[in-house]
């Protein structure tokens, strides 16, 4: 273990069901995209690291799915525990998603206090086509939240527009952040995830 | 919900989302669901403060009491303990990766009205004032014995079987005095009463072995505690199940469990049924296959101090032997403050618990009490221990116990792996689960 470890930063997906959020998720993880006619939901990852360079400090990401469970209930409170950073995500084509996300964000504030808030806007490419959300409601949006939404990104899942720029974009507003935390962050090393001793020569983890 | 599944889970407690995970993974189509509208059950952890005090009809807290919603107040007190089964779990299903953790600080016992540090080892034995002078040489040679022995090389035995002999003769080979019998049993141990001592002595030895080996884990006491607290647990179970494809439904009443020539086939709620094989549920949702064996009462107190004598620490568990406040079964004192995410900054909660015996459960709990220093706020309840009466293998419904008084998971954990066993007549294979996390990580 000689490896400097490089603590990870949590950052949530929010949003609807169908807005594209597992979507989003497997851009970042390995950036294929699957038509929603042959999806087969990947049964037992919802979450993945990167590292990300700003300004010569190194940052790992690690992008957290909700698992589906929204689709009839509700995501669990622990979900957005100790996240760093939280997308709301909603589909341009679909007004329905971008005017429920103020109880995502009311979620948001509630479990993970300390998050950055991110704005994203998915389905680009049908934008032409369907668009249902303008850029000035996005903007509106942005200022009855008084501020708490640190950026705006336009994506497409389908094409793959606009995603590694967001993540860049979201590292640089973290990497910032921490700057200010380093301190606050200090006072609470005590606390630990529980892992196997035993398995630590284990090369199971090549990420 | 019209639809058909090869397990239907009810309520979604620390039991039900552990079996909802397991049954997930292992491949079954599972359907969730719980009549409340949050995950947890009894095993939530209540907030904001103000849903606490609703809960318990009390007037709203004032603003002392911080914000409301810095608040995670469990229902039933426990911990982990660090090399115990629920930690096993954790890791083998990877749930470990939803928590965080702190180590419990203190571990004390009761004795003469006073509470003392639990000695765990030579050292501690040494210079522990539970004991006098010739007796700690005694428990230290005992402790050693213990920690020397292994199962499988009666080399290591000394001459004594512990496979064939009981308890008592154990105590007896050391010749350990009745006071020192009193906190092995209860603190080191964990029994809940005195029954241990005419079973065989390797019973006892097993789990003194898991409470040192629970030490050497993360040091200063063999228990953890989750940030946020309990009420993380199941829902990190539930999380599971889901990312394996279990599908959830919360606030849903659940109005019939249909059966069909003996055998459970669907639940319905209201004009929905949702076909199944088999069904797991809490004894909430089946009144009439449990029966009532017991009380346990449990007082949540909120104080803005640490117990006294405990050198302020944050984190606490404090066992009152039965014997020496004259009761069959022991009482236990828990303390968890703002440092696990669970109170407004200065704030403590301490539970006390007990199995109830008496007429009276309230005056039960005073020696526990009598230890808190002054409590600002008391909520106390008293909940029926519940067994099933069906074993769910002509049924094919499943069902847990209630959560009993111990402050530890190991025995929640054993029901779960029973109920497991036997509704897949297999025991759960711990390592399957690991390897295809692994895999899935490449």
């Amino acid at each position: 273990m000689a490896t400097v470890k490089v603590t990870e930063q949590k950052v949530i997906l929010c949003g609807e069901y169908g807005v594209g959020k597992t979507s989003i998720f497997r851009r970042f993880a390995n950036n294929t995209f699957v038509a929603s006619s042959d999806r087969k939901s990947t049964l037992g990852l919802d979450n993945i690291d990167k590292e990300y360079v700003v300004e010569d400090r190194r940052i790992r990401l690690q992008l957290w799915d909700t698992g589906g469970m929204e689709r009839v209930a509700s995501v669990t409170s622990s979900y957005y525990k100790f996240a760093e950073a939280a997308i709301l995500v909603f589909a341009l084509d679909n007004s329905t998603s971008f005017h429920l996300l103020s109880q995502h964000l009311l979620d948001i504030v509630t479990y993970a206090e300390n998050a950055k808030i991110f704005l994203c806007g998915n389905k680009s490419d049908l934008e032409s086509v369907a668009p249902q959300v303008t850029d000035v409601e996005m903007e509106q949006f942005c200022e009855q939240c008084h501020n708490l939404i640190s950026g705006i990104y336009k994506t497409s899942c389908k094409t793959g527009e606009g995603i590694n720029e967001m993540f860049e974009d979201i590292a640089q507003h973290l990497v910032e952040a921490n700057r200010s935390r380093m301190e606050l962050h200090e006072m609470d090393k005590d606390r630990f995830k529980i892992s196997y001793i035993d398995e630590a020569a284990d090369p199971s983890c090549l990420c | 919900m019209n639809e058909e599944y090869d397990a239907i889970v009810l309520g979604t407690g620390l039991k039900e989302c552990i079996l909802s995970g397991m049954l997930s993974v292992s491949g079954k189509r599972v359907l969730h669901i719980d009549r409340n509208k949050y995950y947890g059950g009894e095993s939530a952890s209540i907030t904001p403060l103000e849903d606490l005090f609703g809960k318990f009809k009390a007037p709203s807290p004032d603003e002392s009491y911080g914000r409301g919603r810095d608040w995670n107040v469990d229902l039933i007190p426990k911990f982990l303990m660090a090399n115990g089964l629920l930690v096993k779990l954790l890791i083998h299903t990877g749930v470990t990766r939803y928590l965080e953790f702190k180590s419990v600080e203190g571990s004390y016992v009761y004795k003469s009205g006073k509470i003392s540090k639990v000695p765990i080892d030579q050292q501690e034995a040494l210079s522990s004032d539970l004991m006098g002078l010739f007796e700690k040489r005694r428990f230290r040679s005992f402790l050693m014995w213990v920690q020397n022995m292994q199962e499988d090389d009666p080399k290591t035995w000394d001459g004594f079987d512990p496979f064939n002999n009981n308890m008592s003769a154990l105590y007896n080979k050391f010749s350990l005095d009745k006071n020192t019998q009193d906190f092995t049993g209860h603190a080191l141990a964990l029994y809940r009463d005195d029954d241990y001592i005419s079973q065989i002595a390797i019973l006892t030895i097993r789990r003194i072995k898991l409470y040192s080996d629970s030490l050497a884990r993360y040091g200063k006491s063999p228990y953890l505690y989750p940030m946020y607290g309990l009420g993380e647990l199941p829902q990190g179970f539930a999380r599971l199940s889901a990312i394996y494809g279990g599908t959830y439904m919360l606030d849903k009443p659940i109005d019939e469990i249909v059966i069909k020539d003996g055998k459970v086939v669907g639940v319905r709620s209201g004009d929905e049924t949702a076909q199944c094989k088999q069904v797991f549920c809490d004894p909430t949702y089946v009144p009439d296959r449990v029966k009532k064996v017991g009380q346990v009462i449990r007082c949540i107190c909120l104080m803005d101090h640490p117990i006294p004598s405990t050198s302020d620490a944050l984190s606490t568990q404090i066992i009152i032997p039965q014997k020496q406040v004259g009761r069959n079964s022991d009482i236990y004192v828990s303390l968890v403050s703002h440092t696990h995410q669970v109170a407004a900054k200065g704030w403590f909660i301490a539970m006390v618990s007990t199995t109830v015996e008496t007429k009276n459960p309230e005056v039960e709990i005073k020696p526990g009490l009598d230890l808190l220093g002054p409590i600002k706020q008391k909520f106390i309840s008293i909940s029926d221990y519940m067994v099933p009466v069906d074993d769910g293998l002509n049924s094919q419904i499943f069902i847990s116990t209630s959560y009993d008084a111990t402050t530890h998971f190991e025995t929640t954990c054993l029901d779960v792996l029973d109920i497991f066993k036997r509704a897949t007549g297999e025991e759960f294979d711990f390592n399957k689960v690991k390897h295809e996390l692994g895999d899935e990580d490449q």
